[in-house]
C-alpha cells in the first residue's frame, strides 16, 4: 500500500472515478481525521474530572463552598441529561447511531456524575437504610436503562459489572491477577450460576431481537465469568471432576457461540480453558511425575493444536 | 536487502486490506471488495487477530517443550559447552522459521512466526551473552544489532521498538563511561542523535522501495520524539542526575542549566503540537498529546499546591471544555481537519471501548470492599487508571 495505490486501482478500473476523489482525499493526507484523538481526549477528560469529583463530594462536608460544589454537580448532571434528552434519537431495538461524534460522551459523563450524587446522598442522609448492597443493585438498573435508553455499549459493560457486584463477583482482570475473585467461600458457585442465568436471559432477548448487538458484550463477560469461575472451582474443590465437566459443557457452548456471533474471541476462551482443564484432568490421573513427559505433553499438545488450526485454517477464516 | 516475504504477497495483502476499510466505511461496494481480492492474491497464511493470539502461545509452549527437552539431553555436556548451544539451537530456530514455515508454507505474521522470532532472538542473545559474560555494552551492542536485523528482516514491530530502545542504551552507557563533560551533556547528545534519527526516517519513509517498512518507520519516527522530549524533560535529567550521576542538591538548590530544561519542558510539547497541526502530521500530533500531559506532570511534581482532586476535577474539565469546542469548531472540515471518522481503526472497535471504559470507570468494586466506599460503583476506580491508553 503506497499513496499511489487508488490510483493504480482506478486505472485497472477497479474503482470509479466518484470512489478515487473521495478515497484519495483520505489517502493522500488532504483531509485528517482527529476523530479518535479527540475522541481518547474526551474519555481521559472524564476520566480525570469523575475521578476528581468523587472525591471532592466528600470533603469540607458543612462548608458553604461544599453545598454550592454539590449544587454544582446536580447542575451539571441535569445539564447533561437535558442535553441527551433532548437531542437523543427515539427508542429503537436496533442500533442507533448518536447525533453527534461525542454524543455517547455525554451519557457517560451524565451517568457518572449521577451515580456521584448517588453516593453522595446516600453517604449523607443514608436514603438506602446502611443496606450498601442494595446501593450497588440500584446503581446497575439505573446503568442498565441509560444503555438501553441510549444504545450504549461502555454502561451496559458498567452496569454488567456492578450487576456482578452486587453479587459479590469482581469482574477486573487485574483484582483477579491479584487472586482478588473471591472474597468469600463458594463464590465461585455463585459466578457460575450468575454467569448461566444471564446469559439464558440474554439469549431469550436476542431471541426477541432487542438490541442484538448487546448480545456479545453480555455473553463476553458471562464466558468470562463462567470460565474464571469454573476454573477455579476445580482447583479450589473436591468434587473437580464436576467442574471440568462443566468447562467442557461451556466450551461447547462458546463454541457454538463463536460460530453464531462470528467472532473469534469465544473460540479463544474455549480453547484455553479446555487446556487448562484436560491439562489438569492428566496431571490428576495417567501423568503423574517426570519432567520429561511433561516436555513431550507440551510439544505434541500445543504442536498437534497448530497443526490442526493451520489443517482447517478455511474453517478459521469464515470471517475476518 | 530483502525481507523474508515474497514482496509482490506482501504488497497484495496491504491493498486488499485497505480496500476492506474502505468498503467498511462505505466507500465502495462489497462486489468491488471482491473485484479488488481477485486481483490482488497473496497466497500468505495470515489469521485474524484472535487466531494469531492462540497460535502464537501455543507455539511458545510446545517451543518451551521442545527447549526443555533439549536442556535435559545436554545437561551432562558441562557448563562451558551452554553459551554455544544457545547460539546454535536459537540460529536453527531462525533457519527453521525461514525455510519451513514463512518459505514453505507462506506464514506471514500468523502467531507461529512471531512466537519462533521471540523464542529464537531469545536464545542467539542470551547465548552469545553468556560467551562474553554479560559485559554491559556488549549486551546493548548484541541486542541493539539482532533486534535490528530480525525488525529489518522479518517486519516485526515489537523487535524495532527493542532495537530503538537498545539504541538509546549505548549512547547512553557510552557517554556516562565516557565521564566528565560527557555526562553533562548527555541530554543534548540525545536530542541531536535523535533529530538526526527523526529528519532520517521522514526524508526516506517516503521511497517506494521501503514501502513494506512503512509501520516500522513509523515507530522509530514516533519513539525519536519521544526520546527528544525526554531528554529535554525537567524531571527526567533532574532524577537521573541525582540518582545516577550523584549529584547533590540541597533545599533550593537547582541542578545546572536549570532554566534551560524548564524551557525545553515547555517548548518541545509546543513545536510538537505546532508542527503537527501545521503539517497535518498525525504522528507529532499523537507524540505532542502524550507529552503535554507529562509536561503537566513535572511541574505538577515540583509546584503541587497539595489538593491532587482539585486537580483532576479542574483538569478533566479544562480537557472536555477544550475537546467539545474542538469537536464543534470542526463541525465543517477546516485547514485540513475533521471531527468525521474517515476510516475506522483496528483499535476503535466499540466492544473493545466499552470493555476499557469498565475496567477505568469504575463499576468494579464489590459490596464486600471498604466500607467508606458508599459510591458504590461510582467514581472511585478512575483515579490511577491512566496508563490504560
Amino acid at each position: 500500500m503506497t499513496s499511489d495505490t487508488p490510483r493504480e486501482l482506478l486505472e485497472k478500473r477497479l474503482i470509479t472515478q466518484d470512489q478515487f476523489t473521495k478515497i484519495d482525499v483520505i489517502t493522500s493526507g488532504k483531509v485528517v481525521s482527529v476523530f479518535y484523538e479527540l475522541r481518547t481526549l474526551l474519555y481521559l477528560g472524564i476520566m480525570l474530572f469523575t475521578a476528581g469529583v468523587g472525591i471532592l463530594i466528600y470533603q469540607n462536608i458543612g462548608d458553604l463552598g461544599h453545598l454550592l460544589s454539590i449544587i454544582a454537580l446536580i447542575v451539571l448532571t441535569i445539564g447533561c441529561f437535558f442535553y441527551v434528552f433532548k437531542n437523543a434519537p427515539p427508542y429503537s431495538n436496533a442500533s442507533v447511531k448518536g447525533p453527534t461524534p461525542y454524543f455517547d460522551y455525554i451519557v457517560l459523563l451524565g451517568a457518572l456524575l449521577f451515580i456521584s450524587v448517588l453516593g453522595y446522598l446516600q453517604f449523607q442522609f443514608a436514603i438506602f437504610d446502611e443496606n450498601l448492597g442494595l446501593i450497588t443493585l440500584v446503581t446497575s438498573a439505573f446503568f442498565f436503562c441509560i444503555a438501553y435508553r441510549f444504545d450504549h455499549l461502555a454502561i451496559l459493560s458498567l452496569a454488567i459489572t456492578a450487576l456482578a457486584s452486587f453479587w459479590s463477583i469482581s469482574i477486573s482482570p487485574q483484582k483477579w491477577y491479584e487472586g482478588d475473585f473471591f472474597e468469600t467461600a463458594n463464590l465461585h458457585n455463585t459466578a457460575i450460576i450468575f454467569s448461566v442465568s444471564v446469559a439464558c436471559i440474554v439469549l431469550l432477548l436476542d431471541k426477541r431481537s432487542i438490541k442484538n448487538h448487546f448480545t456479545f458484550t453480555y455473553l463476553n463477560f458471562c464466558a468470562l465469568v463462567f470460565f474464571v469461575g469454573a476454573i477455579t472451582g476445580m482447583f479450589v474443590g473436591e468434587l473437580w471432576f464436576g467442574y471440568l465437566l462443566l468447562i467442557y459443557g461451556g466450551c461447547v457452548f462458546a463454541f457454538y457461540m463463536a460460530r453464531w456471533k462470528k467472532s473469534f474471541l469465544f473460540l479463544l476462551y474455549a480453547f484455553v480453558s479446555a487446556y487448562i482443564g484436560t491439562t489438569y484432568l492428566l496431571a490428576e490421573t495417567i501423568l503423574q511425575d517426570g519432567a520429561e513427559i511433561w516436555f513431550l505433553y507440551s510439544i505434541a499438545s500445543c504442536g498437534g493444536f497448530i497443526f490442526f488450526i493451520i489443517r482447517f485454517k478455511s474453517y478459521f477464516n469464515q470471517k475476518s | 536487502m530483502r525481507s523474508a516475504y515474497n514482496e509482490t504477497g506482501l504488497y497484495n495483502l496491504a491493498v486488499v486490506k485497505e480496500a476492506k476499510r474502505w468498503c467498511k466505511q462505505g466507500l465502495i461496494e462489497e462486489t468491488q471488495l471482491a473485484v479488488i481480492r481477485e486481483n490482488y492474491v497473496s497466497s500468505f497464511y495470515h489469521p485474524n487477530l484472535i487466531i494469531r493470539i492462540l497460535l502464537f502461545v501455543a507455539t511458545l509452549l510446545a517451543l518451551g517443550g521442545v527447549s526443555g527437552f533439549l536442556g535435559l539431553m545436554i545437561s551432562s555436556a558441562g557448563e562451558s559447552a551452554y553459551p554455544v548451544v544457545c547460539v546454535v539451537y536459537g540460529v536453527a530456530s531462525f533457519i527453521f522459521l525461514d525455510k519451513v514455515f514463512i518459505g514453505k508454507n507462506h506464514h506471514y505474521k500468523s502467531g507461529v512466526t512471531e512466537g519462533m522470532l521471540y523464542h529464537a532472538s531469545g536464545f542467539t542473545i542470551v547465548g552469545l551473552l553468556w560467551m562474553f559474560e554479560f559485559n554491559e555494552y556488549v549486551v546493548l551492542y548484541v541486542c541493539f544489532i539482532t533486534f535490528s536485523l530480525v525488525a529489518f528482516r522479518y517486519i516485526d514491530l515489537l523487535t524495532t521498538i527493542c532495537a530503538m530502545l537498545s539504541l538509546a542504551g549505548i549512547l547512553f552507557y557510552t557517554c556516562y563511561n565516557a565521564a566528565g563533560v560527557f555526562q553533562q551533556i548527555i541530554p543534548f547528545i540525545f536530542i541531536i542523535a535523535f533529530g538526526g534519527v527523526y529528519a532520517v526516517v521522514k526524508k526516506i519513509k517516503a521511497r517506494p522501495l521501503l514501502k513494506f517498512w512503512s509501520n516500522n518507520l513509523l515507530i522509530v519516527e514516533g519513539i525519536s520524539l519521544l526520546f527528544i522530549y525526554i531528554a529535554g524533560n525537567y524531571l527526567v535529567v533532574r532524577e537521573l542526575s541525582v540518582n545516577l550521576m550523584n549529584l547533590y542538591l540541597e533545599d533550593g538548590q537547582d541542578i545546572p542549566f536549570a532554566f534551560m530544561f524548564y524551557a525545553l519542558t515547555v517548548i518541545i510539547p509546543a513545536a510538537y503540537l505546532y508542527f503537527g497541526i501545521k503539517n497535518k502530521d498525525m504522528i507529532l500530533l499523537r507524540v505532542s498529546l502524550i507529552v503535554i500531559a507529562f509536561s503537566v506532570f513535572t511541574f505538577k511534581y515540583y509546584f503541587s499546591l497539595g489538593h491532587p482532586e482539585i486537580t483532576l476535577t479542574l483538569a478533566g474539565a479544562i480537557l472536555l471544555g477544550i475537546t467539545l469546542l474542538l469537536f464543534n469548531y470542526l463541525k465543517t472540515i477546516r485547514h485540513g481537519f475533521t471531527r468525521e471518522n474517515h476510516l475506522a481503526e483496528k483499535w476503535g472497535n466499540l466492544n473493545l471501548q466499552a470493555f476499557i471504559v469498565s475496567q477505568t470507570l469504575g463499576g468494579n468494586q464489590t459490596v464486600a470492599n471498604e466500607p467508606m466506599e458508599t459510591g458504590g460503583g461510582g467514581s472511585f476506580g478512575g483515579g490511577g487508571s491512566t496508563d490504560s491508553f
